[in-house]
């Protein structure tokens, strides 16, 4: 067994500039345009949510999909950043974006420490320490009551400072707008970044560590000090979403970062398609938004949700990217590989 | 005193771990011949206690019984969740999928049971739960002693299934080759049905008798599989005595913990213990040739 079937969108090629600059285009505007058609409070809040799960997304989709690294305690780094930055800011008055960086930070560290304890694991065996890992952080904000407060959970938390940019009206965070600009503007950010690193040599040296370690060390490639960057990374990013809900929510509770979180954020890479960038995004935005459109259907929405996802992985194993590419060549627009 | 203390807890703990080792053991077998992880096994724990609880308050049975009714569930299940999900995508050949898919189903059971019985806890109560033997100023209660007596049982009985009789070698052989186990003239297909319906008959079961120990509701499993998954790879992955030795060493870390030490701890003691393993030896206790994960 090994992570080689880890890969169904193996054969999405690169898309050149142009294409690349005009999707671009395209994410701002819609960016921008998304919370002026959805302007009430609910939709707003939904926005915001999803573009917090985008974020956590992507950084379990640089770990999965392209260093090929069986995660399932992404819920850790997402609960390590929400409560590192939250208990700098209320416990020690550390200004917010000191906290966010502390709290990246601490997350990005927790990930490169798990790699490095597991870097002798592959595979499930990986799955379950990283479970594990995700368990007992998870038990730790529910147990360190002298800091965490336990179940009882955090509240008050304020949303980032205003931004006061002279000549312009005050940038205040506490309204809904504002936050989804700040958020979704991080996670474009990221986005791009994250492109530009897995077309980069360093995307390359992961890709052939995924595909086949062993001949990618005969080349004189170090595979664990990769998995520690790649994992680092990746969790690095999960905690800035962790630090942007807390502020974002205002209240912090163990149980948000629970391992059943962490499997959320996994079926959001799935359905999206893993080892694609774009995919997970959709993936995020369809499964944040499912359980609220299907709301009228009361407790079996998230029979639906599950259903979903097991009819994905049975019948769209690519995911929303693969669906995408099909229909793509069939109608006779992409290039044939 | 102290010494009673000790025995007590050490009951205590051997209840819980034998428990633990009847929804331990089915994941084992499920990896030992598909090699993959299946997370709706903790729905199949909580349906079997559901099954039992209803059938033992609609018809007023017997508990005994009920645990039957629970074990027939979960074998129905098993049956079900394997022909019209994992089977098809086994022919995918992905080690990633099925386990989505498995937490696809898992999440589409809890709430199918949270529509159906609600969020609210159910008292499981039985006819035994307050019978209590004493000697020696330790005290059994008789629904232990059905716990200890019936899994240890089954537990035998599966032991001496996997190591004596045709089917369970045949088991052992796809465990260990599924090609050259089909090249035997042995059909995998039918084999990897019957281990899961024995595991997910096996967690039923168990589902039926964990249900006074837990909180009984549509997320009841969530929390024992968890464990599971670590005493599975404490145990070493496919690994039946190493995974029987390791669960009843969780149940009675379980009980020590909660006595001497605090109950919020206990699964750090146990994902500490799980991580200390990996670290020195991923191939669990009782180490078998299955190394290309490590």
């Amino acid at each position: 067994m090994s992570d080689a079937a880890l890969r169904p969108n193996a054969a999405a090629g690169r898309s050149s500039a142009l294409p690349r600059r005009i999707g671009l285009l395209l994410a701002v505007i819609a960016i921008t345009a998304l919370p002026l058609i959805f302007n009430d409070t609910y939709w707003r809040t939904n926005l915001t949510i999803c573009a917090i799960n985008v974020l956590l997304a992507l950084g379990l989709d640089f770990i999965l999909g392209y260093a090929g690294q069986l995660n399932l305690g992404h819920s850790a780094f997402y609960g390590l950043g929400a409560y590192v930055s939250t208990l700098l800011i209320v416990k020690l008055g550390v200004p917010f974006w000191a906290a966010f960086a502390a709290g990246v930070a601490f997350s990005g560290f927790a990930g490169m420490f798990l790699s490095l304890f597991a870097v002798r694991l592959r595979g499930h065996y990986l799955a379950i320490a990283s479970l594990g890992f995700a368990v007992i952080v998870h038990q730790i904000l529910l147990n360190w009551i002298g800091l965490t407060q336990g179940p009882l959970g955090i509240y008050g938390i304020a949303p980032p400072p205003a931004i006061a940019i002279p000549g312009l009206p005050v940038i205040d965070f506490h309204n809904l707008m504002a936050f989804f600009y700040l958020v979704s503007g991080f996670t474009l950010l990221v986005y791009v970044l994250l492109d530009q690193l897995v077309r980069s040599p360093i995307g390359e040296t992961l890709t052939a560590i995924r595909e086949d370690e062993i001949s990618a060390a005969s080349l004189g490639i170090n595979g664990a000090a990769w998995k520690v960057f790649a994992f680092g990374v990746g969790a690095a990013v999960g905690g800035a979403a962790g630090c942007f809900y807390a502020s974002f929510v205002g209240t912090l509770v163990p149980d948000a970062f629970f391992v059943t979180e962490a499997f959320n954020i996994l079926a959001m890479v799935i359905v999206g398609g893993m080892g694609t960038l774009i995919g997970p995004v959709f993936g995020a935005i369809l499964l944040t938004l499912l359980p609220e459109v299907l709301r009228g259907i009361g407790d079996l929405r998230l029979v639906v949700y599950g259903a979903a996802l097991t009819f994905v992985v049975l019948f769209m194993p690519g995911g929303l990217a693969q669906a995408a590419r099909v229909v793509r060549e069939k109608i006779g627009l992409g290039r044939r590989s | 005193m102290t010494t009673t203390i000790v025995l007590q807890q050490a009951i205590n703990g051997i209840v819980l771990g034998s428990l633990y080792v009847l929804v331990a053991l089915g994941l084992t077998l499920i990896y030992g011949v598909l090699v993959q992880i299946n997370f709706a096994h903790a729905d199949f724990v909580t349906l079997g206690a559901f099954a039992a609880y209803f059938f033992m308050h609609l018809v007023g049975a017997n508990y005994l019984l009920a645990i039957g009714v629970a074990f027939a569930v979960g074998a129905a299940l098993g049956w079900l969740i394997n022909a019209s999900v994992f089977m098809p995508l086994r022919r995918k050949g992905n080690e990633l999928l099925p386990l989505i898919a498995t937490i696809g189903v898992s999440v589409m059971m809890q709430n199918l049971m949270l529509a159906w019985f609600g969020p609210i806890p159910y008292a499981f109560e039985t006819q035994y739960s307050n019978d209590v033997i004493r000697f020696a100023g330790i005290f059994v209660t008789w629904q232990n002693v059905i716990i200890i007596a019936v899994s240890g049982i089954t537990i035998a009985l599966l032991y001496a299934f996997m190591k004596f009789t045709f089917l369970g070698k045949a088991l052992r052989a796809v465990s260990q080759d599924r090609e050259t186990a089909g090249l035997m003239g042995i059909n995998p297909n039918q084999l990897i049905m019957l281990t899961f319906v024995i595991a997910s008959a096996l967690a039923g079961m168990a589902g039926a008798m964990l249900a006074p120990v837990l909180v009984l509701t549509p997320f009841a499993g969530t929390s024992v599989i968890v464990k599971a998954f670590a005493i599975v790879i404490i145990g070493g992955f496919g690994n039946v005595e190493g995974t029987i030795l390791a669960g009843l060493i969780v149940g009675l870390i379980e009980s020590y913990t909660t006595q001497y030490l605090d109950p919020g701890l206990i699964d750090i003691v146990v994902f500490g213990l799980l991580l200390v393993m990996l670290a020195i030896k991923p191939t669990g206790l009782i180490s078998e040739r299955r190394e290309e994960n490590v």
